[in-house]
């Protein structure tokens, strides 16, 4: 297993796969089907792999694979005693505690999703390539270790989704499209800056040997914290005139905050949300499962990541903040599911009120806290996905997603009826189910930080209880319509999909320690970090 | 002093839990065996549970096993076990007993049904939750089988789905509880911080909180908190809503979730942190006034309505009310044995109720009336349950509820006479309901007759449990306060408590018989004069009119509000701010109009702007 790059098999296979079905004519639909699905079964197998291999104790970072991919020489002009001065540019891949189970998360919901989009009705060949090249960019942004080629997978994402929205979705789905288009490009806009001037202050390095000074520009996320947190003499840290290499406080908080906004539009962060409102509505529900599911969870990764691991004093002065904004999300999630009419809108108001939780461990700043946030990443992740499968499914039937409209599809669909419940209840955090796991480990870390913050928060406990049966029993409980009576229940290949999930919903609720073993490193890791930068900076 | 059941007593939720996973994946297949199946588990629960239960009868040290490492944070383990201690074998007893009866009775009450085997899944799943919350090791471990209990009770309200009244007591039921539980995890964060070592063992809380380990306004907070989650699960005012609409679930659902068990965890968990309550006399004093105002608040509501499943839910509110009651006043057996006894003759008034409206197909009691003449088993069992809820010597409620009102007579003379008269109305209530549904003449024409022997058996069984389960402990016998480890019970015979509250019952019998059963005092005397009085209680003193005001159009209210918010400030600002992109383009777009002239304005102007430039900068270098 060691010399297998099981990475680059996992983030490469769907792209294979996409190359693959650019040679199958489009009429081909079965086998279109199958080519896709077999391109995401691949990555979820050696996904899974991934995790049993993965080592719980020592160095957290595993599965390296390093090359250098593109080094541009630098003038070096008027620096006589320097060897060489470049930029480099280095397909960088590796797996953490942070990120082996969005790793994972990401295979196993494009699968799902993968299997949920045999709805889709046309174009099916230009559809799975851009789906799978979508999934190859997520694996991408949760691998990469490399600044570049993190935002290069990033953008990746983007384009095959605004297509997959603007081509397949509803009614309104190219004013979607456009907007979702719109908004991530200007939050990719900023992280571009922000990276650009970390690159250029914070990835400046000086290597010495015995006769060799080589200077060089590198994104590499390991340096980048090497100059930062333990290397006193690199030239990030020296507080000397003439220095521009220097980062000042302000200068640190400008790419903070510029972080915080970037990441935040993706997570999302009130009041950037209201984007990814018209994508839970005008997309397919199967690109939902996705945008959901894994998408929003590269914002919180990113700010984890890049905002608070690069820039931890910082951060741990923003936590006041970071916990208020998380408490908005919150409640003003919750507060707005419960009035809606759409049942797809209740699910995109708490994923805003879900995501706010995940604020909220963050900005508790101890190991609980993170750990919190990151099984609130996974378990949201899994929840949603089931969810708007569901909304797929039922919507073939219907024709609508609309509360009003539905009602009693307990009675002729028991099953999804059944797993619809399930899924609910795994949303509004009930015990046995993964979503508590997160909430409660969220609310411990914020409880030792902020009470208040944290008791204030815990009424949107009360309010997910209220949206979500609102939601999940006027579809399936009441008198039923005459014109849903005889609907058919799930067909196996919708049924397998939503037990899986609900078999890893389970699973983490019932047995957290699957997820929290191999995250204990580098939580630890992490949580060292905060409170020795956040203890000699701030303090 | 073996342990060679009680270190089993981990199968005792296992055999439901067992049933439910058969039920679940095989149940349309089962039909008629589903049934079985659940007796048969429920039967193996409740035998080992009486064994541990006997096993116990000469101890006093706890037995304790937590090794299940469930979750790891940072330094700190999480393991879940088990834990049986005397109070943990009493309620295993009580809860697969009453559990065992309701299935045998729903085999008879639920025949039929199209989702039989569902129904008994959920009770197998109930029943697996309730038993796991009575062994749970510590605080995590009771809150996640307390949520369980929850989801189990919502599912079995609403579980004739199709009916708009269930979909509705359901949320409620639910959402209801889940204020209180938000109390309770709250409370959980609390203890997790304040305790040594983060520990949340009831063993660790028991010797942190008894030692004076914590500081006594801290112990105020995490015991108002956990009390909040009691109050919710118990029904305590005001939290007590959703359990009369509870009643929307079928009867025996109503026995045993929602008067003998689930209800009853309230008053489990506050026992169970007693050593919490007990460092803040503060939090003990809001315990006694909640519970003793719940008494006699929903006994007053009983009175007045028509509802055969209503009034014996408010009865349940109301003696739930008692239990906490007891507890504030630091009568932690006294709660407890009215628990015990309670379980016991509700569980027998609900299934009775049920074999009645079995029978006659209404649950309205005007349009009951004589049968006791055709439903000769349920009326006599009913008759004893109702006497034994009205605490008449010597049946099991008289001897509970003289213990309660005891205590509150030595403690607090205020919530002793609030008890005293809450047992006036109790009796009344139970009196009226009784003579209304089994005295004089039919009032409809059904053709009742009694139910067959499904029915008949449990009810039996439960009836002579009224009758005798209250010997366990008199002011004669002190046996259950000694065993429990309370060695603060008197044992005295308080004669003035007796008579006192044994003439509360007899006169609260004879009003309701003057009234309901001779007919010689018009039924109408509270309604003729004063009528508002008697609106005011028949509306449960509108209590759920004014949640809905407050609560329900509130939040749509600031739901509504931020809907607005979202749609035209938010997002108009995001819409402005690309219509500013789209006006600036247009701007560019007509500079484009293709006339010299404008272009030769513009690059005048473009260079006259660099020239400005370049001499400023080079103004401010030599400057």
């Amino acid at each position: 297993m060691d010399k297998l790059p099981l990475l680059t098999l996992i983030a490469f296979t769907p792209l294979l796969g996409a190359l693959v079905l650019l040679f199958v004519p489009k009429q081909q639909g079965r086998l279109i089907k199958t080519i896709a699905l077999i391109a995401t079964l691949i990555p979820l197998v050696l996904a899974a792999a991934l995790y049993a291999a993965y080592q719980a104790s020592g160095d957290p970072v595993q599965f390296k694979e390093m090359y250098s991919w593109i080094k541009i020489p630098l003038n070096k002009e008027g620096l006589e005693q320097i060897t060489s001065f470049f930029f480099e540019f280095k397909y960088n891949l590796a797996v953490d505690g942070l990120s082996l189970p969005l790793v994972f998360l990401t295979a196993l919901v494009s699968a799902m999703a993968a299997l949920a989009s045999f709805h889709i009705k046309k174009r099916w060949k230009t559809f799975y390539i851009c789906f799978l090249l979508l999934e190859t960019g997520m694996f991408g942004v949760f691998m990469a270790q490399d600044l570049f080629l993190f935002f290069l997978f990033f953008e990746i994402t983007l384009v095959p989704m605004f297509f997959l929205v603007g081509i397949w979705g509803y009614l309104d789905r190219e004013k979607a499209a456009n907007k979702f288009l719109i908004y991530n490009g200007i939050g990719s806009a900023i992280m571009l800056i922000a990276f650009l001037i970390i690159v250029a202050t914070v990835g400046f390095t000086m290597t010495q040997t015995n006769n060799e000074v080589i200077l060089s520009y590198s994104g590499d996320i390991h340096q980048i914290a090497h100059n930062l947190f333990q290397d006193p003499n690199a030239f990030v840290n020296q507080a000397k005139p003439n220095n521009p290499f220097f980062m000042s406080d302000t200068m640190k908080w400008t790419v903070f905050l510029m972080l915080l906004v970037a990441f935040g539009i993706k997570l999302p962060i009130f009041p950037f949300h209201t984007w990814m409102l018209r994508v839970h509505t005008e997309a397919p529900p199967s690109i939902v499962m996705i945008h959901s599911g894994i998408l929003l969870k590269m914002g919180a990764y990113g700010l984890i990541r890049f905002g608070v691991l690069f820039f931890p004093a910082q951060a741990k002065e923003a936590a006041l903040l970071l916990g208020i904004l998380g408490v908005i999300n919150i409640l003003y999630g919750a507060a707005l599911a419960v009035v809606q009419r759409e049942f797809k809108l209740v699910l995109a108001y708490s994923s805003i009120s879900h995501m706010g939780v995940v604020l909220l461990g963050l900005a508790a700043f101890n190991t609980s806290g993170l750990q919190g946030a990151v099984f609130q990443l996974v378990s949201h992740g899994l929840i949603s996905a089931l969810l708007f499968l569901l909304v797929g499914s039922i919507y073939e039937r219907t024709e609508t997603t609309e509360l009003g409209a539905l009602g009693g599809l307990a009675k002729s669909i028991p099953f999804m009826s059944g797993i619809l419940l399930i899924a609910g209840m795994a949303s509004l955090g009930l015990p046995g189910l993964s979503g508590f796991i997160g909430e409660f480990l969220a609310f411990v870390g914020m409880f030792g930080t902020y009470k208040a913050v944290a008791a204030v928060g815990a009424l949107g406990i009360i309010l997910a209880a209220v949206y979500v049966l609102r939601g999940v029993l006027s579809i399936t409980f009441g008198p039923i319509a005459a014109q849903y009576a005889g609907i058919r229940d799930a067909r196996l290949v919708e049924a397998i999909p939503m037990i899986t999930l609900v078999a890893f919903i389970l699973l983490l609720g019932i047995y957290p320690s699957v997820l929290s073993e191999p995250l204990q490193q580098t939580i630890s890791g992490m949580d060292q970090l905060l409170h020795s930068a956040a203890g000699h900076i701030g303090g | 002093m073996a342990n060679d059941f009680t270190s089993y007593a981990w199968l005792v939720p296992l055999f439901p839990l067992l049933a439910f996973l058969v039920l679940i994946a095989a149940g349309r297949q089962l039909r008629e065996a589903g049934a079985y199946i659940s007796i048969v588990a429920m039967l193996a629960s409740f035998v080992l549970a009486l064994l541990i239960f006997f096993e116990r009868l000469g101890h006093t040290t706890d037995y304790t096993w937590n090794q299940l490492k469930w979750l790891t944070i940072g330094d700190f383990q999480l393991n879940m076990g088990f834990e049986v201690t005397n109070l943990n074998a009493l309620m295993l007893v009580i809860v697969t007993l009453v559990s065992l009866l309701v299935n045998i009775y729903s085999k008879g009450y639920m025949h039929g049904d199209e989702r039989v085997n569902v129904f008994f899944s959920y009770i197998q799943l109930f029943s697996f939750a309730m038993l796991g919350l009575v062994i749970s090791v510590n605080v995590l471990e009771l809150y996640i089988f307390w949520e369980l209990v929850g989801v189990c009770s919502f599912l079995l309200v609403g579980f004739w789905y199709f009916k708009p009244e269930a979909r509705a007591a359901a949320k409620k039921a639910f959402i209801v509880t889940r204020v209180g539980d938000v109390g309770l995890f709250l409370g959980m964060l609390l203890l997790f911080w304040y305790m040594p070592g983060h520990s949340l063992d009831f063993s660790a809380i028991h010797n942190a909180f008894s030692q004076g380990k914590i500081d006594p306004s801290i112990a105020t907070w995490i015991a108002i908190l956990v009390f909040v989650g009691a109050m919710g699960k118990s029904g305590q005012f005001p939290l007590h809503t959703w359990l009369p609409d509870a009643m929307e679930g079928p009867t025996p659902i109503s026995a045993l979730i929602h008067a003998a068990t689930m209800v009853a965890a309230g008053v489990y968990l506050v026992a169970r942190t007693m050593d919490i309550f007990q460092a803040s006399p503060d939090a003990m004093l809001v315990v006694a006034y909640v519970g003793g105002f719940t008494a006699i608040f929903a006994a007053t509501i009983g009175t007045a309505q028509n509802d055969i499943k209503r009034v014996l839910a408010y009865s349940t509110v109301s003696q739930l009310g008692y239990m906490m009651m007891a507890l504030g006043l630091g009568a932690a057996t006294a709660g407890i044995f009215h628990l015990f006894t309670h379980a016991f003759f509700k569980a027998l008034l609900f299934l009775g109720a049920g074999s009645v409206i079995h029978a006659v197909h209404t649950q309205d009691i005007r349009e009951m009336g004589g049968l006791a003449g055709k439903m000769k088993i349920t009326a006599w069992t009913f008759a004893i349950g109702a006497l034994a809820l009205s605490g008449i010597v010597p049946l099991s409620g008289f001897w509970s509820k003289d213990a309660i009102l005891s205590a509150a007579f030595e403690h607090n003379q205020l919530l002793f006479w609030v008890g005293l008269i809450a047992a006036f109305f109790t009796a009344f209530y139970m009196a009226r309901l009784f003579f209304l549904v089994f005295a004089g003449k039919p009032r409809s024409d059904a053709h009742a007759h009694e139910s067959p022997a499904p029915f008949t058996f449990p009810l039996v069984v439960l009836a002579v449990l009224a009758v005798i389960a209250g010997f366990v402990f008199t002011p004669f016998n002190g046996w259950l306060g000694h065993w429990l480890g309370d060695h603060a019970e008197a044992e005295t015979a308080n004669w003035t408590v007796m008579i006192l509250s044994t003439l509360a019952g007899l006169l609260g019998i004879g009003l309701g018989y003057v009234m309901y059963g001779k007919n010689s005092v018009s039924r109408d005397i509270v309604a003729g004069n004063a009528p508002w009085l008697y609106t005011l209680v028949y509306r449960k003193y509108y209590i759920d009119e004014l949640y809905d005001v407050v609560f329900v159009r509130g939040l749509r209210l600031i739901g509504k509000a931020f809907e607005l918010f979202d749609i035209y400030i938010v997002d108009g600002i995001v819409r402005l701010c690309s219509a500013a992109v789209v006006g600036i383009g247009r701007l560019g777009l007509r500079l484009q109009n293709g006339q010299v002239q404008t272009y030769g304005l513009a690059t005048l102007l473009g260079l006259l702007i660099l020239a400005l430039a370049l001499a400023g900068r080079r103004f401010f270098h030599l400057g």
